[in-house]
């Protein structure tokens, strides 16, 4: 018996979610304009990987060939590896670890080994999923290269888990959010001063403190930045629930989660 | 005299930052390790999501760790086991999901201690119904191959990363980050009941056979990729009939990092390094990475666990530094200052 269907729907549906969210961020954000641009990439790649992910979950959602995914990741991935590379010549290698673009290339790279390493049917029945893409074979895939789908398995892990430790809007956690409600850089000093009334926050270093302050307070945060595009006070529930920190924290925590799943199963 | 007293207010000062530079320090770490625990829960739980565990195949490895065990162990193993067997979509479902649930409400900060209390619960429940109490009472646990039970290892380390500081009368601070929760004392007896349990199981007779070590590490190979099978076969080729000699530097190994908690902080360093090298051997070679690569690992085994546990004994830099202080300003007569 393979893993039951229900289980893999369950998964799919999470992942047809998170591909529904980030279309919705790239509407509110009006990612075609040069202002809303920003960061649209990785909008964009939540949006691709979610619909990839569903499809691979379960067969009837499938919309692409394999191959045509592979392209598709390989583009993502080296896209995001030269935004990372351009990261480490301004931060070091640090970068690598925290960079803002870090955890989208291991998505990326991830979901092009998943797609290039694929196996026929498994045999024997080991594990796998039935619906991978197969058809309706109904056969099992497993991957190439075992070992390797073990090291994403566990890098996908550990950034899913320091994900869930950081508040949401840390370090500028995602742009199309953070241009809405957190404000960057000198930016945030001025709007959590307006906010507590004080030259700047004392955590302003560290930035998750600051950050929640101008979660709170987000309207005082617009009032004192000038790069704001829109304003979440006049944005409706809807989109202020696309851009809410934690859905797009939550997001990422559920494609990492689910890829980290989806390649131990096709071990 | 006032240069006594200025003295004594400097010292008393520098003691205070540096002692509260060392709590810093060690909730950080802590909060790391913390982590680090969250990661190996949520990999249980998506390794329980694998196509094994919904077959009558896992049902049955948890009935494996029934015999040998006494009656009032057992009965409740097999119970176990044959409820899963019969519910097992449902029940194993439900397994993986808490297990997924658990790391995720470790790493989340405001129900850390929730999930911790939880995961004691659940580790515990575990060790019994899934690990027969980790072959302990039927006398086939295994140091190289997760003695006492990995949910042991998890139930102890929910202990002693509770997000809590035992307060010390002293004021000093903790000496390494086990001891915020449970106190030095408490966390050393507990690191030496381990190390000394692992050390006692090495020399049991059915490890200490002649061809034990090598049976189990070549029974590890099946399943594997090509080079981890090679590196079970030769390593399993190495001890070939060696199994007293391998028990006995085994044994020794183990008893020197569960007694070097004790010693000073540089020789507990070297102790704490061997326990991350004996750590690492046993995950690689003698568990094969809980045979997660085989597709029927339900988790990474012991190996990570020991790692983690030697990191939360490592001794803090800001806590050893006031202690050597202190050593030498004992010695000192009353109002003798630097």
């Amino acid at each position: 018996m393979s893993i039951p269907a229900w289980i893999l729907d369950i998964f799919a549906a999470v992942m047809l979610l998170v591909a529904a969210v980030s279309a919705g961020q790239l509407v509110v954000a009006r990612a075609w304009t040069r202002a809303g641009a920003r960061d649209a990439d990785i909008a964009l790649s939540h949006l691709l990987m979610g619909i990839a992910m569903a499809g691979t979950l379960v067969a009837s959602l499938s919309t692409l060939p394999n191959a045509a995914w592979e392209v598709i990741f390989a583009v993502m991935t080296a896209w995001f590896a030269w935004y990372l590379w351009r990261e480490t010549r301004g931060q070091g290698a640090g970068a690598l670890v925290s960079g803002h673009h870090a955890p989208h290339l291991l998505h990326s790279a991830a979901m092009l080994y998943m797609f290039a390493a694929l196996a026929g049917p498994a045999a024997g029945g080991g594990s796998g999923m039935a619906g991978l893409a197969t058809g309706s074979s109904g056969g099992m895939q497993t991957l190439h290269a075992p070992t390797l789908a073990l090291v994403f398995a566990l890098l996908l892990i550990a950034y899913s888990v320091r994900d869930v430790d950081r508040k949401a809007c840390a370090d500028g956690y995602f742009h199309v959010v953070g241009r809405h409600f957190t404000p960057a850089g000198p930016a945030l000093a001025t709007a959590v001063a307006g906010v507590t009334g004080q030259g700047g926050p004392a955590g302003l270093a560290g930035g998750g403190d600051s950050a929640v302050a101008t979660m709170l307070q987000p309207e005082a945060a617009e009032v004192s930045s000038g790069d704001l595009v829109t304003s979440p006070v006049n944005a409706s529930p809807p989109e202020r629930l696309l851009l809410c920190p934690a859905v797009v924290k939550g997001c990422r925590v559920a494609m990492g989660v689910t890829m980290a799943f989806m390649l131990l199963i096709m071990i | 005299m006032s240069d006594t007293v200025a003295g004594r207010s400097r010292a008393a000062a520098r003691d205070r930052l540096d002692a509260a530079g060392a709590s810093a320090a060690g909730l950080d770490v802590r909060r790391a390790l913390q982590l680090g625990l969250a990661a190996i829960w949520l990999l249980d739980g998506v390794l329980q999501y694998q196509s094994f565990m919904f077959t009558k195949a896992f049902g049955q490895m948890l009935a494996a760790t029934s015999p040998g065990n006494p009656g009032i162990v057992s009965s409740p193993i097999d119970w176990n086991a044959t409820l899963i067997e019969h519910h097992m979509v449902l029940l194993n479902a439900i397994f993986a999901t808490v297990q997924l649930l658990l790391g995720l409400g470790i790493a989340y900060r405001p129900t850390v201690r929730l999930a911790l209390a939880a995961s004691i619960v659940w580790a515990l429940g575990v060790w019994w119904f899934g690990e027969g109490l980790g072959g302990v009472l039927s006398g086939v646990a295994d140091p190289v191959n997760g003695a006492p039970g990995a949910a042991i290892i998890y139930a102890l380390l929910a202990v002693l990363l509770w997000p809590s500081d035992r307060p010390v009368p002293s004021g000093a601070p903790a000496p390494f980050v086990a001891a915020h929760a449970v106190g030095a004392q408490v966390a050393r007896a507990l690191w030496l009941g381990l190390w000394g349990s692992l050390a006692y199981f090495a020399l049991t007779p059915a490890n200490r056979a002649p061809q034990a070590l090598h049976d189990m590490i070549a029974g590890m190979e099946s399943g594997e990729p090509g080079w981890l099978a090679a590196l079970d076969k030769h390593s399993a080729a190495l001890v070939a009939n060696q199994g007293l000699a391998a028990s006995i530097v085994l044994a020794i190994a183990l008893a020197i990092v569960a007694v070097g908690v004790y010693l000073p902080a540089p020789v507990a360093k070297a102790t704490l390094v061997l326990a991350l090298v004996v750590a690492g051997v046993i995950w690689v070679v003698g568990e094969a990475f809980g045979t997660i690569l085989t597709g029927g690992g339900t988790d990474p085994n012991s190996g990570p666990l020991l790692a983690l546990l030697a990191l939360a004994y490592w001794p803090l830099a800001a806590a050893a530094k006031p202690r050597a202080d202190r050593s030498l300003a004992d010695d000192r007569p009353e109002g003798i200052t630097a």
